[in-house]
């Protein structure tokens, strides 16, 4: 799944564990055989714990054979954009080391947003597609595929949308061509895919339908894979579950009330997870279902594990 | 050993409540639960939210969050057990848009500056899609309710933001951007005609508009300036203000309450973010640990388990009790593996000055009702 795409954007509601899946499916299309670079905007030091790396910095280290992480940090990535499209250091420092400039570009909204899809963008290959890989030698500039760990929901939503608003507000000029550029990979099913990554709970299911129909029917964005995390296997049948959920509990049980105790959580929580998984059907997209680890997984082992669902 | 009373000391020492956390932790419900305790103990009270949950809205009778102050009904709460006597709970989203509108409305000297601004192309998009705004905008709803004295306490949410940082840098930023001699040139290449040229600028701040235009098109620098030169009245009242907001936030009127889950205390987000909070002079003073898996007593065995199925009437399929089992141990693991690493932090609690913590255990069905939102009141309030 998902072996042909450049641009992959993991992106669901906080706490889904989008981290977790980013480096899962990375872990798959490495397997593939196809260069992969999981880019990691925040939460480095969780990521670097997942893959099995000291430390994931502003250059692309290798995890595993085919496999590479970097941190984009989107201040670091708006200069290098500056030197990129000015093409000359004196007008670079004239621009960014400047008193004049000063605080300007840090609160421009959309500047850090643009800076963090636009260099992932590029590092996919850029507007050619080719370009890195044909252009460069080295080992760490020419990847198949990128997959973004990308912001949750909200703030995922305004990376996205960043690329139509420089095309609405800027009538010429490089970041316009390089907006439109980038609008193109990401429209395009064949070079992109956005993955939505969710729980089978109430809450975040009614997030992701909220947000598959804004980047599938607002925006027009493809929608590659829907990523159900934490999966429970069931103990019960559903009318098990209807018979546990009848059974009186005291709210501090003891003796062999302890199992009943759980077994009625479980069976609650089971329901739960049935009915929202459910209602994520009408999305008719291919799913992943990702089981819930014993423990919170913590090691490459854990994420190649993982990896094996894609 | 003091009774404990949970985050009420809070609501007699504070009329701001701040909820504070990274994204996915129930920020929002413990917000909306906090308003109901404080209505219930007699404060007219404003909950001021960020998220537009609609099922947070359905669990207080309504349709939608809506972008203007609305008050719950007694009566519909009575209906469903809560009592609030003197209390009232109104509730509004944070809309940003409209908050921006409004600001430029209140600011504009005149209904031409002001059309000028609302009419803008760029004005459209700073206003509504893009990141950052938000985070102004709640800042700046913030003063406006602090400012309405129909309310005894207010609770605030803060937008979903990663480290939710951005909320406490947004109006550090603003200052800077407004701050910044490129934007004052900006103003400047905006003649009183209304044509831009950046031949009026000085030298220095001239070359520097002109490398940017290089970067993004003439014609955009041209739209910002016109937006920036018809907002510039507005600058000088936004910079004062979000001074006079970080001041404000950082007096004993507003309180801070870290909100968090067993996962993300984990992962130090909620570390980073109260260290980020005391670089600005925040304190943090209470911490609530959302969905935490109740830990319960000693698991029994199989023969137990079916003897006490059986004497319930309980029928299940085969294995029914080694599957009770099972879910018993599966479940139990977790609850034990929390309450452990609950139980290391507490040296780590302890260095942030001891402020108040509270758990509200993870229902097994999602909070959306009524009685649910109560029942996390309850946890809130030291029940």
């Amino acid at each position: 799944m998902l072996e042909n795409q450049r641009f992959i954007f993991v992106t669901g509601k906080g706490g889904v564990g989008k981290t977790t899946v980013s480096a899962a499916l990375g872990a798959h299309l490495a397997a593939a055989g196809r260069r992969t670079l999981v880019v990691v905007p925040t939460g480095t030091e969780k990521a670097a714990r997942l893959l099995g790396v000291p430390a994931i910095g502003n250059t692309p280290v290798e995890v595993r054979p085919n496999l590479y992480a970097v941190h984009i940090d989107p201040e670091d990535a708006m200069r290098e954009y500056g030197l990129m499209v000015l093409k000359s250091r004196l007008l670079y420092d004239t621009l960014f080391d400047n008193r004049y400039v000063r605080g300007f570009f840090r609160g421009v909204p959309g500047l850090r947003e643009w800076a963090l899809l636009g260099k992932a963008w590029f590092l996919s290959g850029g507007a050619s597609g080719e370009q890195q890989r044909s252009g460069k030698e080295g080992s760490e500039s020419s990847f198949d595929v990128v997959v973004l760990d990308a912001p949750a929901t909200g703030h995922g939503m305004e990376v996205l949308r960043v690329p139509r608003v420089i095309m609405d507000v800027a009538p010429g000029g490089r970041l316009r061509a390089d907006a439109e550029a980038a609008w193109a990979t990401l429209t395009d099913p064949a070079q992109s895919a956005m993955v939505l990554v969710s729980l089978a709970e109430e809450l975040p299911v009614t997030e992701t339908l909220e947000l598959a129909h804004t980047l599938a029917d607002e925006m027009g964005l493809p929608i590659g894979a829907l990523v159900l995390n934490m999966l429970k296997s069931p103990l019960f049948s559903p009318t098990e579950r209807a018979t546990l959920l009848d059974a009186p509990v005291p709210t501090f049980p003891e003796g062999a009330e302890v199992a009943l105790y759980y077994a009625v959580r479980r069976a609650s929580s089971e329901t739960v997870q049935e009915e929202s998984a459910n209602r994520l059907e009408e999305l008719r997209l291919p799913t992943v279902r990702l089981p819930l680890l014993p423990e919170e997984p913590s090691g490459f082992s854990d994420v190649e594990g993982l990896a094996g669902h894609f | 050993m003091p009774e404990n009373r949970g985050l009420v000391p809070l609501l007699d020492r504070h009329r701001m409540l701040v909820c504070v956390g990274s994204g996915g932790v129930g920020k929002t419900t413990v917000a909306a639960a906090l308003a109901l305790a404080a209505a219930q103990r007699g404060r007219r009270t404003l909950c001021l939210t960020i998220d537009p949950a609609r099922r947070l809205a359905n669990s207080l009778g309504l349709d939608s969050m809506p972008p203007e102050q609305v008050t719950i009904a007694p009566e519909w709460l009575r209906e469903h057990g809560v009592e609030l006597g003197r209390g009232s709970l109104t509730v509004m989203m944070l809309d940003t848009k409209h908050t921006f509108d409004e600001l430029v409305r209140s600011k504009a000297s005149s209904a031409e500056s002001r059309d000028r601004i609302l009419n803008n192309h760029l004005y459209q998009y700073i206003s509504t899609h893009l990141a950052g705004t938000q985070s102004y905008m709640a800042m700046e709803k913030v003063l406006m309710v602090e400012e309405d004295d129909s309310y005894d306490t207010i609770v605030l949410d803060t937008p979903p933001m990663h480290h939710a940082l951005d909320f406490f840098e947004a109006p550090e930023r603003m200052v800077e951007v407004i701050d910044s001699p490129a934007l004052r040139g900006l103003v400047q290449a905006m003649q009183t005609s209304g044509r831009f040229s950046l031949n009026v600028v000085a030298r220095s701040i001239g070359a520097v508009l002109r490398t940017i235009g290089r970067i993004t098109g003439g014609p955009l620098l041209e739209e910002m300036a016109g937006l920036v030169s018809a907002m510039n009245e507005l600058f000088g009242g936004f910079q004062e203000r979000a001074g006079r907001v970080l001041e404000q936030m950082r007096s004993s009127r507003f309180g801070y309450i870290a909100v968090s889950t067993p996962a993300s205390l984990r992962w130090s987000e909620v570390d980073v973010l109260t260290d980020r909070m005391r670089e600005r002079g925040l304190r943090t003073d209470a911490l609530v640990i959302n969905r935490v898996h109740p830990a319960r007593g000693r698991l029994p065995e199989l023969g137990d388990v079916a003897s006490l199925l059986s004497a319930r009437g309980i029928e299940l399929g085969a294995s029914g009790p080694e599957r009770v089992l099972q879910a018993a141990r599966e479940e139990s693991a977790l609850a034990e593996r929390q309450k452990q690493e609950l139980e290391q932090l507490q040296e780590r609690l302890r260095a942030w000055g001891a402020p108040i913590q509270v758990t509200v255990p993870a229902f097994a069905v999602d909070v959306h009702h009524p009685e649910r939102l109560r029942e996390v009141a309850g946890f809130l309030c030291g029940a």
